[in-house]
């Protein structure tokens, strides 16, 4: 059984351009632990609400650098960034 | 664009999100072992047991073949499949409450008999699934449900030191590690070690992971991240404790 509601992804533009930065509302739990670890303090609250209803992160694209340090400590794996030159690896 | 999450393939991604708390450690460590699943390409051939505790919620986190058992028994359940299916590369998953104290018979006599399995133990400091009670790592002057004013050491004694204990009573050819969910990659590389430990038939493998707990310890991000970070790295000290040595050739 798949739950189509964790597939769907919220994408925006990020770092000129250069990556897409994806959060799975899903599958955020709204634990908050990517905001506090990301470098650029990029990441604030959405009006987007997640799993358990509460708001989901949403990145400043002028301040996202797409380094992706969110996407490796979120434990529910909710945010996804896809740099478009590749170089995706951990 | 279509994107999709970046699960692990390991994972199971129909039963995602998982059931653990918003924040919590666990996702983080099952995080890194389906990475190392997938980067070391054995899904087929692993077997997870999950213990009693939290640990328990990962029943179908995996698609490999998975049990689930009691306080710390999912040490000696493991080391029988491996017995029985040598071919198979065995995840013995549990908390500090389930091996360090109820279970922790197991733990000892599985690391003193050098049984050729890998243990991934988590320390959150708790009794996490019960509501937060004082375990055997809760820190000195740690509040818990248990110990309201602090862990106080002339009454409840000192926290277990794991991986200590377990590199002092194991052979030369185990491998052991204390690792963190703060420090992710290092926390993938001692669980890929553990698991190469295995499939090279050396020794016991067992890896430490310093975990979060928002629920019980009523921590918001900021304060998870320290608790975890900064208090308990004080206290349990991260790195390799015993790397086997390879003979060359
Ligand atoms: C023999 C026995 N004693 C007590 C319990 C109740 N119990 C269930 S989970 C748990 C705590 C588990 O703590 P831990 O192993 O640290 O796992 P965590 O939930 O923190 O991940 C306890 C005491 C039980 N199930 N069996
Ligand atoms: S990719 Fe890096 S800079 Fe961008 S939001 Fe995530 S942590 Fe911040
Ligand atoms: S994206 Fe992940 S880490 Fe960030 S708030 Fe949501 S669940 Fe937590
Ligand atoms: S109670 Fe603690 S250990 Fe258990 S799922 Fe929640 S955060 Fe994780
Ligand atoms: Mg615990």
């Amino acid at each position: 059984m798949e739950k189509a509601a964790t597939k769907k992804a919220i994408s925006i533009d990020v770092h000129k351009g250069k990556a897409v930065f994806s959060i799975f509302p899903g599958l955020c739990k709204g634990c908050g632990l990517c905001r506090e670890k990301c470098p650029e303090e990029a990441l604030s609250w959405s009006e987007e609400l997640g799993v358990y209803g509460t708001p989901t992160v949403v990145p400043d694209p002028e301040k996202c650098k797409a380094c992706r340090i969110c996407e490796q400590v979120c434990p529910d794996c909710a945010i996804a960034i896809v740099r478009k030159t590749g170089g995706d690896k951990d | 664009m279509d994107i999709q999450p970046k699960m692990p393939k390991s994972w199971n991604a129909a039963t995602k999100p998982h059931k653990f708390c918003p924040g919590c450690g666990h996702g983080l460590i099952l995080k890194a072992l389906g990475q190392v699943i997938d980067e070391m390409g054995i899904q087929d051939r692993v077997v997870f047991g999950c213990d009693i505790g939290c640990s328990l919620l990962a029943w179908d986190f995996f698609n490999v073949d998975t049990v689930q058992t009691h306080h710390g028994r999912t040490t000696p359940v493991m080391v029988g499949i491996k017995k029985a299916r040598p071919d198979r590369i065995v995840i013995a998953y549990m908390g500090d409450g389930g091996g360090y104290a109820i279970g922790s018979q197991h733990l000892v006599n599985a690391a003193t008999r050098d049984d050729k399995i890998t243990v991934i133990l988590v320390n959150n400091t708790v009794y996490a699934m019960t509501g937060g009670q004082m375990a055997p790592t809760t820190m000195p002057g740690q509040k818990t449900e248990t110990t309201p004013y602090g862990r106080e050491v002339e009454q409840a004694g000192y926290p277990m030191m794991g991986p200590e204990m377990v590199a002092a009573i194991t052979q030369e050819g185990a491998y052991v590690a204390r690792g963190s969910v703060a420090r992710f990659r290092k926390l993938k590389q001692y669980i890929r070690k553990a698991l190469e430990n295995q499939l090279a038939m050396r020794g016991f493998s067992f890896v430490e992971a310093l975990s979060t707990c928002p629920t019980n310890w009523r921590t918001n991000a900021e304060k998870t991240w320290e608790f975890v970070e900064k208090k308990m790295t004080e206290q349990y000290p991260l790195g390799e404790l015993k790397v086997p040595v390879v003979k060359e050739g």
